[in-house]
């Protein structure tokens, strides 16, 4: 390739390259720099070294919202995996009207997240919602107050999460359609049942498409924020005050962008370590049929 | 929209920069251009917008004013139509208004354009973030102007001028006042269980007596309350308010000291923390998910029978529930505490740094805070007071019992919230502080001491910043 092509074509794609220059390098380095630095947005960032990460350490918010946002992931992630893993196998049966099973069960990934938040304060009520209704139905006389109780908040979050599993259902089902058929045709010759056909084929078939969701998962799920800024801003008792969010209050109500943009990096080193430990200690359990 | 863009470019002087560097693009790689129509044609346009958007041009329009506002549907409205009468009395000025969300937790929009360069030239400001605002050099001093235009002290609310001031120089004026907190209490719940309709309670005795008995519960949950202590637009509200009926201060001027820990605030706290233990503060949060604003407020549907609350709700059970009987009146007082503690709260008028139309703005914030008709207008509009107290809105207004005793509270108000620059940050930790008290996680005594001592450490810190900018600023122009 010639010189001048090769300038042509860097021309060309310019603007990806300049926009991601522009608007992520360039904010991803200059939050490192500020999280050294004191920095209240309408002046210049004054050095400061370790002291927003000394003062981190102190601060008992920091580590109950790191607290509540591990609490979240680790039953969320596995949980919602599970669910739409589950549900992937019925939706993956032949049946009539299975298209339209699929659909109604992706649809709630659809809504938009504050519209869906408004709609499961109402039905979480501890009074008039959905959920308590059918659990007074079930004979228990004293249903979680939901989000009004700081030992179920999270939980009720857990559970509207569950509701949300349909882009991760999608990718199961093509996951489950991609296993050749002739291998369970065998496995039935030597005589396996439904849970040795589950267990020896479609998990370690399907498995790289598991770990994928994992790690997405994760990564998704320690960023947590919308939600509970729309449902229960933080409370009752920070129970649901995440890490993203006591960020963004950091940020734009208290306007420590050098304190926020600390934590943002200790977010950082917190999903990267979560994720070298998942390659770490699953990563050996993942098949990959292409080896 | 052309305008738009060539308003959007034009900030970003100078353009020349962008201008050769399309330049040179054009001279190196015209064939190119040429061959792909579609962008060619594409930059043919960015570069006549360029052109357009000033290089020869003659610059914005000086008699453009930027305002915006927080308020949206109704009340916007009524704000937009004050602003076209104002339009009407000053031909020359062209008002833009534009609704940005701008509360104690979303100044983002404003804040990003202020720090981009390209702010409004007139902004409203929540009258505890004004010194907040000032400190962190956000808005400009007026003083200049306030004293051209020949405005006094004494023209307005005490607590209304004294929240503008930080540092000795005026920041803001203040648009709208408002008295907190009218004690609303709804006759006819009080009719059902045998309660005197016409006798509010006078005194924190009666008012824990007539709550219990106006508490309905049915199979172990809550029908209805007395009165829930926290929830007053929020719960650092709820604990100034009480806080000062107990007769505690929540911050000292003279040292910069914060003091939410002070006996009286803490006694406050512990005062509604025994109305969580007593109806179980689970049960009530319950009850209180069901609540919402306008006609789901929990007032108008008879959930709560006793709220101290602002004067816009007049306006709103006029509106949703227009046959509610009910009354107000001022706070009740708790024994060794004190008569009238109401406090004011309201909105100002400020003009963000780096404004292109400073003088002008002024004219606008001038007439909405000061003028007869202005004052009016926006009394009207907003459903508050004018916190101008030569306003001949007032005369008017208190022809009305309600309205007449909203006034009264409002002159006999003596408190505001601390004006100091970490207001914003001292509310989230009142808040937190009266969560874990109410849930058990602190005793109301740690809680306080805790936000004190936090809320410090910020304002210390805010201020020793300031500080060294001042210091900088007289050594550059001594």
């Amino acid at each position: 390739m010639s010189r001048s092509s090769l300038a042509m074509g860097l021309m060309f794609i310019s603007p990806c390259l300049v926009g991601l220059l522009v608007f992520m390098l360039y904010p991803v380095a200059a939050s490192f720099y500020f999280s050294f630095c004191d920095y209240m947005i309408f002046e210049s960032p004054k050095f400061i070294g370790l002291d927003n990460y000394g003062e981190l350490v102190h601060d008992p918010l920091f580590w109950t919202s790191l607290y509540n946002t591990l609490y979240y992931t680790v039953i969320a992630v596995p949980g919602g995996m599970l669910f739409a893993f589950l549900l992937a196998l019925i939706l993956n049966m032949r049946g009539r009207g299975m298209a339209l099973y699929r659909t109604i069960f992706f649809l709630p990934s659809i809504i938009p997240i504050v519209a869906s938040s408004v709609l499961w304060i109402w039905i979480l009520n501890p009074q008039y919602g959905l959920v308590n209704m059918l659990l007074i139905r079930l004979g228990i006389p004293n249903p979680p107050g939901w989000l009004s109780d700081p030992a179920w908040s999270k939980p009720a979050l857990i559970l509207m999460s569950l509701w949300g599993v349909g882009g991760t259902l999608v990718i199961y089902l093509a996951a489950l359609q991609d296993i050749p058929t002739q291998l369970y045709e065998a496995a039935e010759l030597d005589g396996a049942h439904a849970w040795h056909k589950i267990r020896h084929i479609t998990i370690p078939t399907a498995s790289p498409v598991l770990f994928f969701t994992l790690i997405m998962g994760l990564i998704t799920s320690l960023q947590y924020f919308s939600q509970a800024y729309v449902m229960t801003s933080g409370g009752p008792g920070n129970s649901t005050r995440f890490f993203a969010f006591y960020l963004f209050d950091n940020a734009f109500q208290y306007f420590r962008m050098g304190y926020a943009s600390a934590m943002a990096w200790i977010l950082f080193l917190v999903i990267v370590l979560l994720t070298f430990f998942v390659f770490r200690f699953t990563g050996k359990y993942v098949h990959y049929a292409g080896r | 929209m052309f305008h738009m863009l060539k308003h959007a470019l034009s900030y970003g002087r100078p353009c020349s920069p962008i201008l050769t560097f399309l330049g040179e693009l054009c001279d190196d790689h015209g064939m190119i251009l040429m061959r792909v129509p579609c962008s060619g044609g594409l930059w043919a346009a960015v570069f006549f917008m360029a052109v357009m958007s000033g290089c020869g041009g003659s610059g914005e329009d000086p008699l453009v004013v930027d305002v915006w506002h927080p308020y949206e549907m109704e009340v916007g409205d009524e704000l937009v139509a004050a602003l076209e009468k104002f339009e009407e009395i000053h031909p020359g000025l062209d008002v833009r208004t534009l609704f940005a969300s701008n509360n104690l937790s979303s100044s983002q929009k404003l804040f990003l354009s202020i720090a981009g360069g390209v702010p409004p030239d007139v902004t409203f400001v929540d009258g505890p973030q004004v010194a907040e605002w000032a400190c962190l050099g956000a808005i400009e001093p007026l003083d200049d102007y306030i004293a051209a235009a020949g405005i006094q002290e004494e023209d307005f609310w005490e607590p209304c001028w004294k929240q503008n001031i930080f540092d000795g120089r005026v920041y803001g004026l203040t648009i709208n006042a408002d008295p907190n907190f009218g004690f609303f209490w709804n006759k006819e719940a009080f009719r059902e269980v045998g309660l005197d309709p016409q006798k509010p309670p006078e005194t924190f005795e009666q008012m824990d007596r007539m709550a219990k008995q106006l508490t309905s519960v049915r199979d172990g949950r809550l029908e209805s309350a007395g009165i829930i202590p926290w929830m007053i637009y929020g719960k650092a509200n709820s604990l100034f308010t009480w806080g000062w009926a107990f007769g505690g201060k929540f911050f000292d001027d003279e040292n910069n000291r914060v003091t939410a820990d002070h006996p009286r605030v803490v006694s406050a706290l512990e005062w509604m923390l025994s109305y969580a233990e007593q109806y179980d503060i689970r049960r009530i949060s319950s009850l209180a998910t069901g609540f919402g604003s306008a006609e789901q407020n929990p007032f108008f549907t008879g959930k709560i029978a006793m709220q101290p609350m602002i004067v816009y709700t007049l306006r709103e059970i006029e509106r949703y529930r227009p046959e509610l009987e009910f009354g107000v009146t001022e706070l009740p007082q708790p024994s060794g505490g004190v008569r009238n503690s109401s406090w004011v709260g309201g909105w100002c008028l400020a003009i963000p740094k780096g404004a292109k139309n400073p003088d002008d703005a002024f004219k606008v914030i001038q007439w909405l805070c000061t003028s007869p008709e202005g004052t009016t207008r926006i009394a009207r509009a907003l459903g508050t007071m004018p916190g101008y107290r030569k306003s001949p809105y007032l005369d008017k207004a208190g022809k009305d019992p309600r309205m007449k005793a909203l006034i009264g509270i409002l002159e006999n108000s003596k408190n505001q919230r601390p004006v100091m620059p970490a207001q914003a940050y001292y509310m989230g930790e009142l808040e937190r502080a009266v969560d874990a008290a109410l849930y058990g996680t602190k005793t109301p005594g740690e809680a306080l001491r805790d936000a004190s001592a936090r809320t410090q450490e910020q304002l210390d810190r805010i201020l020793a910043r300031y500080d060294e900018r001042q210091a900088r600023r007289q050594v550059a122009n001594p």
